[in-house]
């Protein structure tokens, strides 16, 4: 309720502005709604989806230089420039998107920086685009006749463009892609568990920032009418990145805050610094670099975060009763499953897996145990496509998959929990259940972008909703995942898995950090579940919870099956006992 | 809010008297920090010397830092236009900042003394006025002087910015008449480590005369490399360059360097009957007692001619209306496009409605590095 | 393009590709340490450049005032968390090293002003002038955030770059300056004139490249100093504090950075600005060695030295385009090479 009236209030406040503002404000808002643009882009590509583009300023230079081009030499008109501008960038914004998104790491931003420069040493050397002295003549815009050659009326144009892409970010992050593009930062490796082409997503996003950057650039020329490529340089890109960290890069309504923060502090500067000393144009610079480290330090995740808790969230309920997901047909009992014939998987000289091989059949609850570095999780890795094998077979019902990519071995109808957490921690639970839906919605960007994909929406969450209900988190939904204490998370990762309506459920110690009555519950759980007909494979620590749970178990040390069998005869076997308390010398 | 609070004051101060009515306003916006802040810190200075008042009236001016980035002038521009209400405006360092400040003038109706050379045809400058010379008549004085010593070739080497392009681009214009030929167009920037490869290039192909687009210190780098690599031949510079900055870094590497300039920087050896002599003389002394002895620049003197400029116009605007109108603004343009034999520190401008700019040959001269000093070539 | 030129190219390139090595080295000593991509290096060698001759000209440099003031800051910051914590036991240490000292330091560059002759006296009171400013840096801009995110720090980094900029334009003005060559030593080499001063770039580097290498690759301190960048908490344990290790990386970063100056300020014009493109191009050398290897980015800043020299010969307009678009294979070939886990990365 207070969050939809502050909007409102802010939506009167801007339509209001140039009705009773100086001019020189209305011309700061304008320029704060240019930048707000590219910032936006920057918040979902750098503060959302973690990758860090140093490159922004550059394609804003593409939108403005296109438009600039096809107005004053060709005599194009300027709406069908923003198309024309926005192909140009969508084709450089692809290419470099496939070379650089590739980059890892660090690596990413030099690759931004580079081509950053690169492009605007370009601009500033091509004659037809007037080289350094840059392009003039550029047309004002006309609306139906209406020429918007004065500063006021250009504000409403830059203000509705700028809402609307707050609107059109929002609604695609609050969507099955959203989640996964949320997830990208940090914990990618989990998103493709799930079935997610994280490459594809961050090509999108990264396209999807060049994009935005590109009409914000569109509007520049326009407004300015004139075009040169100082605005377009490395020094632009870093303040784009300025703006977004300040306001709050994993925030949207961050993008305005920060740009409106930057520009204002820099317009008021401008104008204080000269009263208080002689060569006031110096030490602009430098208190604006000092007033963003201080801020830096005292709210390091930016502005609007900061404030954002002041803000109660609103009370979030879940829509009316939807068709659920139809589920997967389970196989037969006692089928053959699961095969892995020799595998092997070393790390320089370690060997962490060694010509393992065993079976599992459909239905069955599977204990895979053994001490600490036994080797347990890296065969997880392996099943999942985190890791390459080096040698041997993995066959899902008789489909071999050892050389799939994560995402498509998910598509068989696997899926898992880790041995550390891996949830998206500001994300709320009901989100970060719904991950593990991913494959079973279809919509994609575009639907989401324009808030056509709510029908299957709503049945994903009620399907995240429902498994989180099994595992007794219902009252928890709308929470912060990071905000739970750590059993709940664990609970949290098997909701998520069965939100994927798997197969077979790959569980990495589930039980740790859990209370005895909690353990009883899950066990409970994984129960009902091989009632329906869900295999699982079980790595667990708590030697009691395994042997009341499991039909049977596979033992590994030093990456080698040391034996296999049912729970009565592991615990009588006398290599496992030696290898679980050591050899008494 | 400080403003508003300034405001609050200069109201309840200012009802008192009516002189403050008809106060003229004055604005800059110059960029004395990012890639231009070594010209624009001179153009900066010469403010600090400006006098009270205005072709008689009491003048204020209000300084804006634009970073030499035209985003950042054309913001000022507006602020000064629409926020400080100036009668006039001036900047800024570089091309495209000025060149968007031209847009604006004309856009809001304002004069604008232009700093520096601007990319628009003449068409779209009814709001602007020029102070500095063109660059073709000042490079002409720099061919001149080559068809003289029956130079037939010469190499190029010049800023990768708006600077480096216009030198260029003026050479280009005045060396097909003088039938010379230009065989490089190389380009470096002015923080450049090392200008090596170009100077190979420029040695490789050996014209017979080197033209340097650069400005200031930037400058030095080239002749050093060349001398280093050891081109014997005469290199040239431009009106940008000519300040004692670049000869206290090229040393006696720079020593016989020619570049042309306003005729400020020699004052001294000016004729007498030169009345330019005079203004630029006192102008000469005035800067250096204030920023020390050999700091006279030719931006300085930009800033200066522009505010001579408007001080001849000024009063003549202010017989049909008052300061801080529209009106006095477009009768200050009528004014500056009519003004006649206005003395400056560079030449004497006369302005009409098809010349803007106004000056002649008087405001050109070629000055050459004679030990350790810019000497007039006489 | 005859052999002569190409002689001369590769001298150029190497001389140059000396200098951003320096850059890169400090670049991965401060990474490596702190997680820090230190975007203000290149500032250390303008104020150390700009320092010496301005000290040559017989003028006391500006930048003694950066490092008054920035003691005293430091001081009083230290002040205030003694007194949080109730415990006044430190400083005395704190107001010897960031009050008296810089005083001392400023005494001396008075008296080196007074003799501008005495080349030697400059090149050490330029070092003292620049050197604690690293560690001053350190403690004012990035410990209070120290294990914040990379991204996070690497704004902070640039903001200080902006801060030391904007106070050297302040201090020296936009107009460049050039040191007075050191005793001129000069070699005739076939075509090459082969000054004594670019050699002492490149024997530095390399130098530098050894000391280094050996220090963080072979001693248990340097392999401690590495681990605190990865294992804060652990470093603690065995004895190593987060602080004192990013001082001193700081302050290796502030030696290296004053070093490359002196050595660089006779033989080119060095502005205020200077630092960023350098900075950047060490950058790209730094990168190529993954941020952690020496020689690797000694390597990877040669190649950029050569791209750049004959780049300028060819195609002199395009030159920043070429190199910068050159560099993005290179990169992708090193990222495919060093593909890490998330986990490392997750920060």
């Amino acid at each position: 309720m207070m969050r939809r009236a502050l909007v409102l209030a802010a939506l009167a406040l801007l339509a209001a502005a140039p009705l009773v503002l100086p001019q020189f404000q209305v011309t700061l808002l304008n320029y704060i709604g240019l930048a707000s643009i590219v910032t936006l882009g920057l918040v979902l590509l750098t503060g959302i989806g973690g990758l860090i583009s140093f490159g922004q300023a550059a394609f804003v230079g593409v939108g403005a230089y296109a438009t600039a081009v096809l107005t004053t030499k060709v005599g194009m008109s300027p709406w069908l420039t923003l198309p024309a501008g926005l192909a140009v960038t969508l084709v450089v914004s692809l290419f470099l998107g496939f070379i650089t998104l590739r980059l890892s790491g660090h690596y990413l931003p030099l690759g931004t920086i580079a081509w950053g420069i690169a492009i605007y040493f370009v601009f500033g050397n091509l004659d037809f685009l007037g080289k350094y002295s840059g392009l003039a003549g550029i047309p004002p815009l006309t609306v139906l006749g209406w020429r918007l050659g004065d500063e006021r009326a250009f504000y409403y144009l830059i203000w509705a463009i700028t809402l609307l892409a707050l609107l059109v970010t929002r609604n695609l992050l609050d969507s099955r892609n959203g989640r996964a593009i949320r997830a990208l930062r940090n914990r990618g490796m989990m998103a493709e568990n799930f079935g997610v082409d994280t490459a594809r997503l961050k090509i999108i996003i990264f396209v999807y920032a060049a994009l935005l950057a590109a009409v914000s650039g569109w509007l520049y020329a326009h407004l300015l009418r004139f075009v040169s490529p100082q605005p377009f340089g490395i020094n632009d890109s870093i303040d784009y990145q300025f703006m977004a960290v300040i306001g709050g890069a994993t925030e949207l309504w961050g993008a305005v805050i920060g740009a409106a923060l930057l520009t204002l502090l820099k317009a008021w500067l401008r104008d204080l610094l000269p009263r208080l000393m002689e060569q006031s144009g110096n030490f602009e610079i430098i208190v604006f670099g000092l007033l963003v480290i201080v801020m830096l330090h005292r709210t390091r995740d930016g502005l609007v975060p900061y404030f954002a808790r002041l803000i109660p969230t609103p009370a979030q309920r879940l829509p009316k009763k939807v068709p659920p997901l139809p589920p997967r047909t389970q196989p037969k009992r006692d089928e053959s499953l699961l095969q892995l014939k020799g595998v092997s998987k070393s790390f320089g000289a370690l060997a962490a897996v060694k010509s393992l091989s065993f079976d599992m059949r459909s239905g069955e609850i599977l204990g895979l145990i053994g001490p600490n570095g036994a080797g347990k999780s890296t065969v997880f890795n392996l099943m999942t496509g985190v890791l390459a094998a080096d040698a041997g077979e993995i066959c899902f019902r008789g489909k071999r998959v050892d050389n799939l990519p994560g995402r498509d071995i998910a598509r068989c109808g696997l899926a898992r929990t880790y041995q550390h957490v891996h949830l998206v921690p500001s994300m709320s639970v009901l989100d970060n259940a719904a991950i593990g839906a991913h494959l079973r919605g279809r919509e994609g960007v575009l639907s989401a972008s324009l808030r056509l994909d709510r029908a299957e929406e709503a049945r994903l969450r009620q399907e995240a909703a429902c498994r989180l209900d099994w595992v007794g988190l219902g009252a928890h939904l709308f929470e912060a995942a990071g905000t739970l204490p750590l059993g709940s998370q664990r609970m949290v990762e098997i909701a998520r898995a069965l939100c994927a309506d798997p197969l077979l459920l790959l569980l990495d110690e589930p039980a740790a950090g859990l209370r005895y009555l909690e353990k009883q519950t899950l066990a409970k759980l994984l129960f009902s579940l091989r009632e329906r007909g869900v295999s699982i494979l079980l790595v667990e620590h708590d030697m009691e919870f395994v042997m009341g749970l499991v039909d049977r178990i596979v033992v590994m040390n030093f990456g080698e099956k040391l034996a296999e069998g049912s729970p009565r005869e592991i615990q009588s076997s006398p290599e496992v006992i030696e290898a679980y308390l050591g050899s008494v010398e | 809010m400080y403003r508003k609070l300034l405001l609050a004051v200069a109201l309840s101060v200012g009802l008192a008297g009516t002189a403050a009515a008809q106060e003229v306003t004055i604005g800059l916006t110059m960029g004395t920090t990012g890639p231009g802040a070594s010209l624009g810190i001179n153009y900066r200075n010469a403010f600090d010397l400006m006098p009270k008042t205005i072709g008689g009236y009491p003048v204020k001016f209000i300084i804006l830092e634009d970073k030499t980035n035209a985003t950042e002038a054309a913001k000022n521009g507006r602020e000064l236009i629409t926020q400080d209400k100036v009668d006039a405006f001036m900047g800024s360092v570089a091309v495209p900042s000025t060149t968007q400040l031209a847009l604006i003038a004309n856009e809001l109706k304002t004069p604008l003394m232009a700093l520096s050379p601007v990319a628009l045809p003449p068409s779209k400058l009814e709001w602007t006025f020029i102070v500095p010379q063109p660059t073709t008549l000042m490079m002409s004085a720099v061919v001149d002087h080559m068809k003289a010593h029956g130079v037939k070739t010469i190499g190029y080497i010049g800023f990768s910015d708006s600077w480096g392009d216009i030198v260029y681009k003026s050479m280009q214009e005045l060396c097909g008449p003088a039938g010379i030929k230009i065989v490089t167009d190389e380009r470096y920037a002015r923080a450049d480590t090392s200008v090596t490869g170009q100077v190979l290039k420029i040695i490789a192909v050996n014209p017979d005369a080197v033209v340097v687009g650069g400005s200031g210190t930037g400058d030095a780098l080239p002749q050093i490399s060349l001398v280093e690599h050891g081109y014997k031949k005469q290199i040239y510079h431009n009106h940008g360059t000519v300040n004692r900055e670049f000869i206290k870094v090229g040393g006696k590497d720079v020593e016989g360097a020619i570049a042309p300039t306003g005729p400020l920087m020699v004052a001294e050896d000016l004729p007498d009957n030169n009345p330019i002599k005079k203004v630029a003389l006192n102008f000469d002394r005035r800067y250096e007692k204030k920023f020390g002895a050999g700091t006279r620049n030719a931006f300085a003197g930009y800033s200066y001619d522009g505010f001579l400029l408007l001080n001849a116009a000024v009063p003549i605007a202010a017989k049909t209306a008052k300061p801080g109108t529209p009106a006095f603004r477009s009768a200050l343009r009528d004014a500056l496009e009519n003004v006649k034999n206005v003395v400056g520190t560079h030449g004497i401008y006369n302005m009409s409605p098809t010349n803007h700019n106004g000056v002649d040959k008087r405001a050109r001269v070629l000055v050459q590095v004679q030990n350790g000093e810019w000497r007039l070539i006489k | 393009m005859n052999l002569a030129i190409a002689l001369w190219l590769s001298q150029d390139a190497v001389t140059n590709g000396a200098i951003y090595a320096l850059i890169a080295l400090a670049l991965v000593v401060v990474f490596t340490v702190t997680r820090v991509i230190f975007v203000p290096q290149g500032e250390f060698i303008s104020y150390a450049a700009l320092s010496l001759a301005t000290l040559q000209s017989g003028k006391v440099p500006g930048t003694i005032y950066v490092l008054i003031g920035g003691g005293i800051i430091v001081a009083v910051l230290d002040g205030l968390a003694a007194l949080r914590r109730r415990s006044l036991k430190s400083l005395p240490e704190s107001t010897l090293l960031n009050i008296a000292l810089p005083l001392a330091i400023a005494a001396a560059a008075r008296w080196s002003a007074s003799r501008p002759d005495d080349l030697l006296l400059q090149v050490v009171v330029t070092i003292a002038i620049v050197m604690p400013l690293g560690p001053m840096l350190y403690r004012l801009a990035f410990q209070p955030l120290a294990n914040a995110s990379v991204l996070v720090l690497l704004v902070i980094a640039v903001a200080a770059h902006y801060v030391l900029t904007g106070l050297g334009l302040v201090f020296f003005g936009g107009e460049g300056l050039r040191a007075r060559m050191f005793p001129a030593l000069q070699f005739q080499v076939g075509v090459l004139t082969i000054s004594g001063q670019s050699i002492g770039v490149i024997v530095t580097a390399l130098v530098l490249i050894v000391l280094l290498a050996l220090v963080f690759g072979r001693t248990t301190y340097g392999k401690a100093l590495r681990a605190t960048a990865i294992n804060r908490v652990g470093a603690r344990l065995v004895g190593i504090s987060s602080e004192f290790s990013g001082r001193l990386s700081f302050a290796l970063a502030a030696l290296i950075g004053a070093v490359s100056g002196i050595l660089v300020a006779p033989i080119t014009t060095i502005y205020y600005d200077t630092g960023f493109m350098i900075s950047l191009k060490g950058f790209v050398g730094a990168i190529i060695g993954g941020m952690t290897s020496y020689p690797l980015a000694a390597l990877g800043s040669l190649a950029v030295g050569f791209l750049e020299s004959y780049s300028s010969f060819w195609a002199s307009a395009f030159k920043e385009s070429i190199v910068f678009t050159l560099i993005i294979p290179v990169l992708l070939w090193r990222s495919l090479a060093t593909r890490r886990s998330e986990e490392e990365d997750d920060s």
